[in-house]
């Protein structure tokens, strides 16, 4: 039971990783269905310099580093030429997926020399339940949660998060109160695209660890769900990682738990519940105004207002 | 200070987009010769063997067109999607509906006779590719629910249901444990066309050829436009929107239906989580490169074909068939980027912010 707790934590951070970077895109007007090629990207780039170097920190942040570049691809296309975000996010995922199985096709199945270390917290550890499970994780888990507050506080309480979200609602506004809303937008991407690459290397560094081809294994699609599911807010995607990070865990358990039903329909249920929650915000969204960001997916183009 | 910035053109270049798919088509093997070089291979050599492989031959000419049936009908779908301005990014799942669809109807008639079994399944095919889009295209109708989010989640629905048929009900007892399904009666099997093409070929080849028509011809086609382009405009002519939203989205889905259920009936021999690899995320960005036209698709989709036949190939080079994945998001890419000079040239405007230089336009 504990080693399942511990699991929802590890692969909630994976999955929340993901998704508030996806969610700073998403506030910003771009949808990126990239993030499964970004994840990829970041896990194989992550993983190698791990082989290499023997240091998970550079490998970290190498990953990070790789996802906003890739990232960056998507945002030149949509943001500055004004390319569709569904084909140009989904062309990313393809080229991710197809990228990351070239380039670690001589590292596949190699054991990982870098794995990251448990933070120790001393006494804290010991607690009966939550020590092993909230106080003996991964430094990325902690990490993930302040990236989270911080996410938040930026996006709620900040001149730039205001903006930010201003370019996601109505860019020609935020055009004409004199903020970048290509700036803004491409900021938002590269951010969303680093915090993919990080999850990516968390998974081949620490929870794995190991790279294969299409190790993330559909985890980049969750997190897209997770945004919606958390209705664009951090602090609700945080609950829904966990929600979601514990039918991963529970995935692999079920059996030596001897409940007879079947895993795979399990890890069905993140994606029905996600169409629910959008089916909800879209009933609600008729009463009172939608918390989905209202220029979410629309070019912007200052000649063409 | 003098920069550039990109500035629309008074009207766009005539034959900009046919030239743009051109230019990215070279920019992506330009790029995919960067990368093979840079791994250490022989570019000309492994394009040779991909050219070769895929349209050097009747016999690869015949393998390129079975792989651009499924891409084929996949971009079909998102472009009948596309004409009223939805997008359907559910191929992926409702080609996997309509291959568990046309298994389900060949473990019922493995004795009818042939002819009747393999009609059976395609229609079956297309009854789950529509049944898998009927839910999104409800939602979208009548609640305006995101048609973008609802096919992209119903894609891992569709394969992880797929999963547990296998690894369940539909596991072979005679495979050893292993999740398989039984293989196909005999009589399942699409007759063949030409060399190693079956006849599933003819069938998409006719099912594009329809929908250009119907979309493009006839009164159905022009309304399904005039919604896509203005829904104000449409209701004003008396064109209902939601009937419209639902019909555009189910016929999509039965079309990437239908695919799964030729692929499966025309190149597996049982079915497999693998029985789509992709075909419905590809068909997107087929439809994206015919411009979402029904008549453009069939071109893009044996273009697809040839280079994943040509990826598959160089896998005994020892280069990786991931290259052909690359290859298509490198084409998509290259396209787009070439595209955009067709509707905007790049100028260098005096100024350091630019400001000075775009406000003359802010009038307009």
């Amino acid at each position: 039971m504990i080693g399942l707790l511990a699991a929802t934590v590890s692969f909630g951070t994976l999955l929340y990783l993901a998704a508030l970077g996806e969610l700073i895109a998403e506030k910003a007007g771009v949808l990126n269905l990239g993030v499964e090629g970004m994840m990829a990207m970041g896990a194989v780039s992550g993983f190698m310099v791990a082989l290499e170097s023997g240091n998970p920190w550079l490998a970290l942040l190498v990953a990070t580093a790789v996802g906003a570049l890739v990232a960056s691809v998507h945002g030149w296309f949509t943001v500055v030429l004004g390319a569709e975000q569904v084909v140009s996010g989904l062309s990313l995922t393809i080229l991710g997926l197809g990228l990351s199985a070239f380039v670690g096709k001589n590292v596949v199945g190699r054991p990982s020399r870098a794995e990251l270390a448990p933070v120790d917290w001393g006494p804290l550890t010991d607690i009966p339940w939550a020590g092993p499970v909230l106080f003996h994780q991964s430094p990325i888990v902690y990490l993930a949660v302040a990236l989270g507050v911080a996410a938040s506080f930026l996006l709620t309480r900040t001149r730039l998060g205001l903006a930010l979200r201003a370019a996601g609602e109505s860019a020609s506004t935020t055009d004409a109160a004199g903020h970048s809303v290509v700036g803004l937008r491409l900021g938002a991407v590269a951010t969303g695209g680093a915090l993919a690459g990080m999850a990516g290397a968390y998974l081949t560094v620490s929870i794995t660890p190991q790279w294969s081809e299409g190790v993330t294994a559909g985890r980049g699609w969750i997190a897209v769900a997770l945004v919606i599911f958390g209705a664009w807010r951090p602090g609700r995607a945080a609950v829904g990682a966990l929600l979601f990070g514990g039918m991963l865990a529970l995935k692999t358990r079920l059996q030596t738990f001897g409940v007879d039903f079947s895993p795979i329909l399990l890890s069905m249920l993140p994606y029905l519940l996600t169409i629910g929650v959008l089916v909800v915000i879209s009933i609600r969204a008729r009463h009172r105004p939608s918390s989905a960001p209202a220029a979410l997916g629309l070019p912007y183009r200052r000649e063409e207002r | 200070m003098r920069r550039l910035v990109l500035e629309r053109r008074e009207q766009a270049l005539r034959g900009g987009q046919p030239l743009a798919f051109v230019l990215g088509l070279v920019l992506a093997m330009v790029a995919g010769a960067l990368l093979l070089l840079g791994s250490g291979n022989e570019p000309l050599a492994v394009f040779e063997r991909m050219f070769e492989s895929s349209v050097g031959d009747p016999e690869a000419w015949s393998l390129t067109l079975n792989r651009a049936v499924p891409l084929g009908l996949a971009g079909l779908a998102v472009a009948i999607a596309g004409a009223m301005g939805l997008w359907n990014i559910g191929a992926e799942g409702q080609i996997l509906a309509g291959a568990m669809m046309a298994a389900w109807v060949a473990r019922i008639g493995g004795d009818w006779p042939s002819a009747l079994l393999i009609i059976g399944m395609l229609l079956a095919a297309s009854v789950g590719g529509g049944l898998l889009a009927l839910g999104p295209a409800v939602a979208r109708a009548h609640i305006g629910v995101n048609e973008i989010l609802t096919t992209l989640m119903l894609n891992e629905v569709a394969l992880r249901l797929l999963q547990w048929l296998i690894h369940g009900p539909w596991k072979d007892p005679g495979s050893y444990g292993f999740p398989l399904a039984p293989m196909l009666p005999d009589g399942a099997r699409l007759p063949g066309f030409f060399e190693r093409a079956h006849l599933g070929v003819v069938v998409a080849g006719l099912v594009i050829a329809a929908f250009a028509l119907v979309v493009s011809r006839t009164a159905w086609g022009y309304e399904l436009r005039v919604a896509g382009s203005s829904g104000a405009t449409a209701r004003y002519a008396g064109i209902s929107l939601q009937r419209k939203i639902l019909t555009a989205l189910v016929l999509s889905g039965a079309v990437a239906g239908l695919a799964g259920g030729i692929e499966l009936s025309g190149t597996a021999d049982r079915i497999t989580e693998g029985i789509s690899s992709g075909f419905g995320y590809a068909g997107i960005i087929v439809a994206a490169l015919a411009l979402m036209r029904p008549s453009g698709v069939a071109a893009v989709a044996v273009l697809f074909g040839a280079v994943q036949v040509g990826g598959m190939s160089i896998q005994t080079m020892g280069v990786s068939s991931s290259v052909s994945r690359i290859l298509q998001a490198f084409i998509l890419f290259g396209a787009i980027g070439a595209g955009v000079f067709s509707t905007y040239r790049l100028q260098l405007v005096p100024g350091r912010s630019g400001e000075t230089g775009e406000t003359g336009e802010r009038g307009s």
